[in-house]
């Protein structure tokens, strides 16, 4: 069979190109998962010496139910982080997606949120959010509502980091939202306008199909930043009360630096990354499916 | 301390996890680089102090650095207690370490078991003999005697009550000397409720050391004669009990948002607005407290159950074993200094740290000190009636694993007391 023009000259052409990704993919990414995995084996405080414990860490982790809990508040946090931000991104998008010197200084308003530092936006949070002196909580008595302990009350703790969250990345989303926008031929507009189309047909028909890709990856980075999320907890509620805004990341980060066990904080990040994978492949697929629909439409 | 041969075994892959998840948890990236190869005569000094504890350490530095020019000690910020601590694992395990640090009292049996501490018993019988006993290595700990002294008092402290003094004097309260006291004080100097509380009648971080004040007043002991974890058994639960009351029944006590330190800010910045009455705090807060309040502060002792009883709190200079003789010589000579009554005391009266000098806490009484800062002497009085920690080295995870995350859960959670405690005890025996 003759080559295509496409085959390299030299077998091993393909493997040189090919080495540097592999070798930064190995060094930062392969080899710490892999270290994290054979670390997990074993019980080790980072000043005696490790003792092997095989899967002990793993099945602490479950019988204590700590894992389950950790993993579920994540979840719950990410759940509420990647539907409202997206939505909110998009709904702020249709509304800004228009000329004028006001409504780009309001895009850019909003936008502003999502370059500030974690840490200044959650200590800005900390201080509106008080429970007793917090801004929030004195303007709800002057509306007729009673005052909540947003970051004291273990049953809301979590949401109010998410909706914190939320804040701070919906500018982000909007954007990408108003690129995907532009990609929407006019024509179609003008066309959906000749059939006498309402607003509403408009965006199920016309605006929402070709949006779905800008969605999906909208979704797929939302729920890495909110699987990330440190920060936020760290300076806001430091995993309390009650460990009710414990996520993962603090959790890994607790086991190091609170509770001396390198081991079980290992164990914690094979979960983690094993879980990140799962619902990546989930999103990707969705992604997959919902741009092969597009094609059909 | 760990030998090379041993380290390939544990394969190398450990250090830099440890040191990646670390750093890049933290984000401070300190690690592993803290403690460059020193020049003869340098002192690496990790502190874990900011604001004005850390202003009047580095004023007490350059001090030393005018009145001597043979040591250079360099001080260096390595985060709060707990970040500090990592630090000084990962710099042990690595090889890196600083001349001195310091480090919770909880955390020294630890250390000291996993023989990563040098003795300091070259520090000389004159500076050692001067040490308050109550705050001291032997003082502070249960059956420390015979270990060798391996950790030196530095900033350490007692919980103690802080009132509005100007409150109190309108409500016509005093400071509660009973538990039931403390109970019908918060009650009477709290104002507003039903989710519109203006000002709380008590604030008191839900974190084990003023839990283990409770359990000590309630005649309980954390860890028993055989070495038992008991977490004072019935009294454990009495202490829990009273928070739980105060929080979920009277609505007097404020538990403050946060956890560790964030909590403890949180309850001095809640006092100095105003927005609690009473306070359960560190004496170390003393003059921030005293010098920051727009009313005058009241500094009362913690009120007894069944005794009257306080734990120590703070830290301990501590040496890692294993540095080149000239530069131990050089960290023992700043200890040396440090320890002296006119820098232990400038030390203690800058901050509200307890005075670590005999002599120099004689020296404070003669100059008149304590009747011009009645506070400071309610704190030393207390002293009286601390209890000690047992020196075992799994007092740390006690404390850190076992009982600091289930406080919460019975306090402002649904979870029983007594279970919890028992679930603690069972942590530790497995």
């Amino acid at each position: 069979m003759a080559s295509s023009g496409l085959s390299p000259s030299r077998a091993f052409h393909p493997f040189v190109l090919l080495a540097p990704t592999v070798l930064v993919l190995a060094t930062f990414f392969v080899v710490p998962v892999g270290l994290a995995a054979y670390q997990s084996l074993f019980a080790w405080d980072l000043l005696t010496e490790p003792s092997f414990v095989g899967l002990a860490n793993y099945r602490a982790l479950m019988l204590t139910g700590e894992l389950a809990r950790v993993a579920g508040r994540t979840l719950a946090y990410s759940a509420v982080v990647v539907t409202v931000a997206s939505s909110f991104g998009l709904a702020l998008a249709l509304a800004l997606n228009r000329e004028g010197k006001l409504v780009a200084f309001v895009r850019g308003a909003i936008f502003s949120a999502y370059v500030v530092s974690w840490v200044s936006v959650a200590l800005l949070w900390l201080w509106l959010l008080d429970g007793q002196a917090g801004l929030v909580s004195r303007a709800l008595p002057a509306l007729g509502l009673r005052p909540c302990d947003w970051l004291g009350d273990p049953s809301i703790v979590l949401f109010t980091l998410a909706c914190v969250t939320v804040w701070k990345i919906a500018g982000y989303a909007m954007v990408v939202f108003l690129a995907g926008l532009q990609d929407v031929p006019r024509s179609h507009y003008e066309a959906a306008a000749l059939d006498g189309a309402t607003r509403l047909q408009t965006f199920t028909r016309i605006v929402w199909p070709a949006l779905r890709p800008t969605a999906a990856f909208v979704g797929t980075t939302s729920l890495i930043a909110s699987f990330q999320a440190f920060d936020v907890v760290r300076v806001m509620t430091q995993g309390g009360p009650v460990r009710s805004s414990t996520i993962f990341v603090y959790a890994i980060y607790e086991e190091v630096f609170m509770n001396l066990r390198v081991g079980r904080a290992s164990a914690l990040v094979v979960v983690f990354f094993v879980l990140l994978l799962l619902l990546t492949g989930v999103q990707l697929k969705a992604w997959r499916t919902l741009a092969q629909g597009r094609v059909a439409t | 301390m760990t030998e090379p041969a041993q380290l390939s075994r544990r394969s190398l892959g450990a250090a830099a996890l440890g040191a990646a998840v670390a750093s890049s948890l933290a984000g401070t990236g300190s690690l592993g680089c803290a403690s460059p190869r020193r020049r003869p005569g340098e002192v690496a000094f990790w502190v874990s102090y900011g604001g004005n504890n850390r202003k009047v350490l580095l004023e007490l530095v350059a001090r030393f650095h005018r009145e001597q020019s043979r040591v250079k000690v360099l001080p260096t910020f390595q985060g709060d207690y707990f970040e500090g601590l990592v630090k000084l694992r990962t710099g042990l395990f690595v090889g890196k370490t600083p001349t001195l640090t310091h480090v919770v009292g909880e955390v020294v049996p630890y250390l000291e078991a996993a023989g990563v501490l040098e003795p300091l018993d070259a520090i000389g019988d004159e500076v050692a003999s001067d040490l308050e006993p109550a705050l001291s290595q032997w003082g502070t700990f249960e059956g420390a005697d015979d270990v060798p002294l391996v950790a030196l008092p530095f900033n350490r402290s007692t919980p103690i009550a802080y009132v509005n003094r100007a409150l109190f004097a309108e409500l016509g309260l005093a400071p509660p000397r009973t538990w039931s006291e403390l109970r019908d004080v918060a009650k009477r100097a709290g104002h507003g409720g039903d989710g519109a509380t203006t000002r709380w009648g008590y604030e008191c971080p839900i974190d084990w050391w003023f839990w283990s004040a409770l359990v000590g007043q309630a005649g309980g002991e954390l860890i028993g004669k055989s070495g038992a974890v008991e977490l004072g058994g019935e009294a454990g639960v009495e202490a829990l009990e009273l928070w739980r009351t105060m929080v979920r029944t009277d609505r007097t006590m404020k538990p403050p948002p946060g956890r560790d330190y964030n909590a403890w800010e949180a309850t001095n910045s809640d006092f100095l607005a105003g927005r609690a009455a009473m306070i359960w705090t560190s004496t170390a807060f003393l003059r921030y407290l005293e010098d920051n309040a727009p009313f005058p502060v009241l500094a009362a002792p913690l009120p007894a159950h069944r005794r009257l009883a306080v734990p120590t709190g703070g830290t301990f200079f501590v040496m890692p074993r294993g540095l080149e003789r000239e530069e131990r010589e050089s960290g023992l000579t700043f200890l040396r200094w440090m320890m002296q009554p006119e820098q232990a005391n400038e030390w203690a009266t800058r901050t509200g740290y307890l005075p670590i000098s005999r002599r120099g806490r004689l020296e404070l009484e003669r100059a008149g000190f304590f009747e011009k800062h009645p506070n400071v002497l309610v704190a030393m009085e207390q002293l009286a009636h601390a209890r000690r920690w047992p020196w075992q080295k799994e007092l740390f995870r006690v404390q850190r694993e076992a009982v600091q995350p289930r406080l919460e859960a019975a306090v402002l959670g649904g979870a029983e007391p007594r279970a919890v405690l028992a679930e603690a005890r069972n942590l530790e025996a497995g």
